[in-house]
């Protein structure tokens, strides 16, 4: 912990009421138009928009909360984990459909491997491979998931 | 006596060959996932409902509850040997098992929380019998007023007893609530929020969400942390306790046993919060206090019996009353529904053979997690030493499968890499998850039987205080809200929890 003067907002508080405020206004956007009825004969809209009332109360405490407690930090964010797990789910779903379970899981594998500052690349290959024999068997041949294993 | 009708008939059922063999491979799965930290059953479970969509609805709840109960006993082995809690319901028995394991006493220690856990295991399976008639009843004569009232109970009551801030887990829960909104109204067949996205049209499946909340962003946290992973490494031969060590254990045993059977049954418990209070206990009635943290026996009895007595009555409001008691349940009210089986009071009378199988299922599964932990325990050490670098990519990959398998859409795996994304600022911010999770799966139920209240009632909202059983649901609600303000309860909830 650093000097506490200058700093202020408790981080963790400020955020969460800020990502709540978004949700509601959010929700409120999407659905201005659907009709709200009446509380014996509701509408769509009517609990989508009263939750999201009660979201940004919950918004709005928090974040004012925020404002006037005392400094609380975020441990920081480290980019290289959420972008190569990211990066790799990402990559699956772009591959799965047309060029099938194989090369998707095996580049899954490798690019979720440059997550982790440990991972060697050697090993990394290999285990792909292997884990990849292993889904193809599991999933595609004992559990009958209907997908294709190669892209032709 | 119509209590050992119902049991034989759920043995019948439980001992069926292949409903036997998926007990095995849930509790195998169980053990294996407990003693791996860093993957819990929640994504574990979450990522084998797609695959149990071809199975009996029996043998399917069969096999997920043997994971979730499993877990439990596998979670304990990693807490005795290497200090760090598999589970989040075994954090407790690091303090004094791994004390046990350093001190050359890893194999009592392993076989205590075993026999511990079994015992519990086999008594909560009586309690749940006992227990499910009188409830499933009752609830029969529960209209839409009632279902609602109990509904928000289970939320409340879900929220105040878990961890963490109450005011967030609620934000949590109506957050929760608002994406199980998403989706065609059932009512006037008009899309809400769905953005214009296709998919999105019978609205957000929990899977992905569940798998990207616990499951990645879970991983994503984990390796910003170093690893640290010593296993302590030395014969376990001596894997019989003593008769002194099992004189000592057994009062505990049964105490941990009572906690957990009762924090379990609450809305909202579970396996982890009966530990932490079975410690507490056994600390305080223990002549000398100071050996906890140190070694004692007690402490390792105590609260693995309540653990997996939590962990088996948690199922009760479920399979009496159709609402979960934790995010774990929600799953498995996801898997009722995916049987096509609507989860409430009437499953008990139209499906006996289902619901007792399960409970049925519990003792054959205690008995294969006895014989599967203690003697091939040595197994399980083996599978600790994959290390995590090679770990984790194998299980976002099998959660970017399971995920695809629900219903063969890449856009699930999108919406799970979105919810990963939220998951992880929520761990940044120090938000519980689980409340989000339990809002998802009510959402839908609460806003069907609050509408239909509110048109028996032509839109009175006073139905719910004139109506008896609802006003008394209500009535706890309000004191349970009205306790957390008063700051005396405040105190005692952060020292129980902090403990």
């Amino acid at each position: 912990m650093r000097s506490v003067t200058g700093r202020r907002f408790d981080w963790p508080d400020l955020l969460f009421g800020l990502f709540l405020i978004a949700v509601a206004a959010g929700t409120f956007a999407a659905t201005w138009r659907l009709a709200g009825g009446t509380a014996a004969d509701m509408g769509p809209g009517y609990m989508p928009r009263a939750i999201a009332l009660a979201l940004l109360g919950f918004g709005l405490f928090f974040t004012g909360r925020g404002l006037v407690r005392s400094y609380a930090g975020i441990e920081r964010v480290q980019l290289r984990p959420i972008l190569g797990v990211g990066a790799s789910v990402g990559v699956f779903a772009l591959l799965i459909e047309s060029a099938g379970l194989a090369a998707a899981a095996f580049a899954a594998i490798v690019i979720a491997a440059v997550a982790s500052r440990e991972s060697r690349f050697f090993e990394v290959i290999l285990f792909g491979l292997f884990v990849t024999a292993a889904a193809v068997l599991l999933f595609v041949k004992a559990l009958a998931l209907p997908v294709a294993i190669w892209p032709w | 006596m119509e209590l050992f009708d119902n049991l034989l008939l759920g043995l019948s059922t439980a001992l069926q060959l292949n409903n036997l063999v998926y007990c095995l491979i849930g509790v195998v799965i169980g053990t294996a996932i407990g003693v791996l930290p860093g993957i819990g059953p929640i994504p574990t479970v979450a990522l084998l409902l797609p695959f149990t969509f071809g199975l009996e609805p029996a043998s399917a709840l069969i096999m997920l509850a043997g994971i979730f109960y499993g877990a439990q006993y596998g979670g304990s082995t990693t807490a005795i040997l290497v200090n760090v809690p598999g589970e989040t319901s075994s954090v407790v028995t690091c303090l004094d098992g791994h004390e046990m394991a350093k001190q050359g006493r890893a194999g009592p220690a392993l076989a205590i929380a075993a026999i511990s856990s079994f015992f519990a295991g086999t008594v909560a399976t009586v309690v749940i019998a006992v227990l499910s008639l009188p409830l499933a009843a009752l609830a029969l004569k529960f209209t839409a007023v009632e279902y609602f009232s109990l509904l928000v109970l289970g939320l409340f009551a879900a929220v105040i007893l878990a961890h963490g801030s109450v005011a967030k887990s609620l934000a949590m829960v109506f957050l929760g609530l608002l994406i199980g909104t998403v989706g065609i109204d059932v009512n006037s067949g008009i899309a809400r929020m769905t953005f214009g996205v296709p998919a999105l049209a019978d609205g957000l499946d929990f899977v992905p969400v569940a798998m990207g909340m616990f499951g990645l962003a879970e991983i994503i946290a984990n390796l910003e942390r170093p690893e640290v992973r010593q296993v302590v490494s030395q014969k376990l031969r001596d894997l019989i306790p003593s008769r002194a060590d099992l004189k000592a254990a057994f009062p505990a045993m049964l105490r941990g046993t009572f906690i957990g059977s009762a924090l379990g049954v609450l809305p909202g418990g579970g396996a982890a919060l009966p530990p932490f209070t079975a410690y507490a206990l056994e600390k305080k009635l223990a002549k000398d206090p100071s050996r906890f943290g140190k070694g004692a026996i007690e402490g390792v009895a105590g609260p693995e019996a309540a653990n997996n007595a939590g962990a088996q009555t948690s199922f009760i409001p479920l399979l009496t009353l159709g609402i979960p008691a934790n995010a774990l349940m929600a799953l498995m009210i996801g898997a009722l529904m995916m049987q096509g089986i609507q989860p409430g009071p009437q499953v008990m009378t139209e499906q006996p053979e289902l619901v007792w199988g399960v409970i049925a299922s519990m003792w054959t599964g205690n008995l294969m997690l006895l014989i599967i932990n203690l003697p091939l325990v040595g197994l399980w050490v083996s599978m600790l030493k994959i290390p995590y670098r090679l770990l984790f990519p194998a299980i976002v990959l099998f959660c970017c499968i399971g995920t695809y398998g629900i219903s063969n859409s890449a856009f699930n795996v999108w919406l799970m890499l979105g919810c990963a994304v939220v998951g992880y600022f929520f761990i940044k911010v120090g938000v519980e998850p689980a409340p989000l999770l339990l809002g998802l799966v009510l959402g839908p139920q609460l806003e069907e039987n609050f509408r239909r209240a509110m048109q028996l009632s032509d839109g009175d909202p006073s139905v719910f205080l004139t109506r008896p059983i609802s006003a008394v649901l209500l009535g706890v609600v309000a004191v349970m809200l009205l306790a957390m303000l008063s700051p005396a309860v405040l105190k005692t909830r952060k020292q129980a929890l902090a403990e």
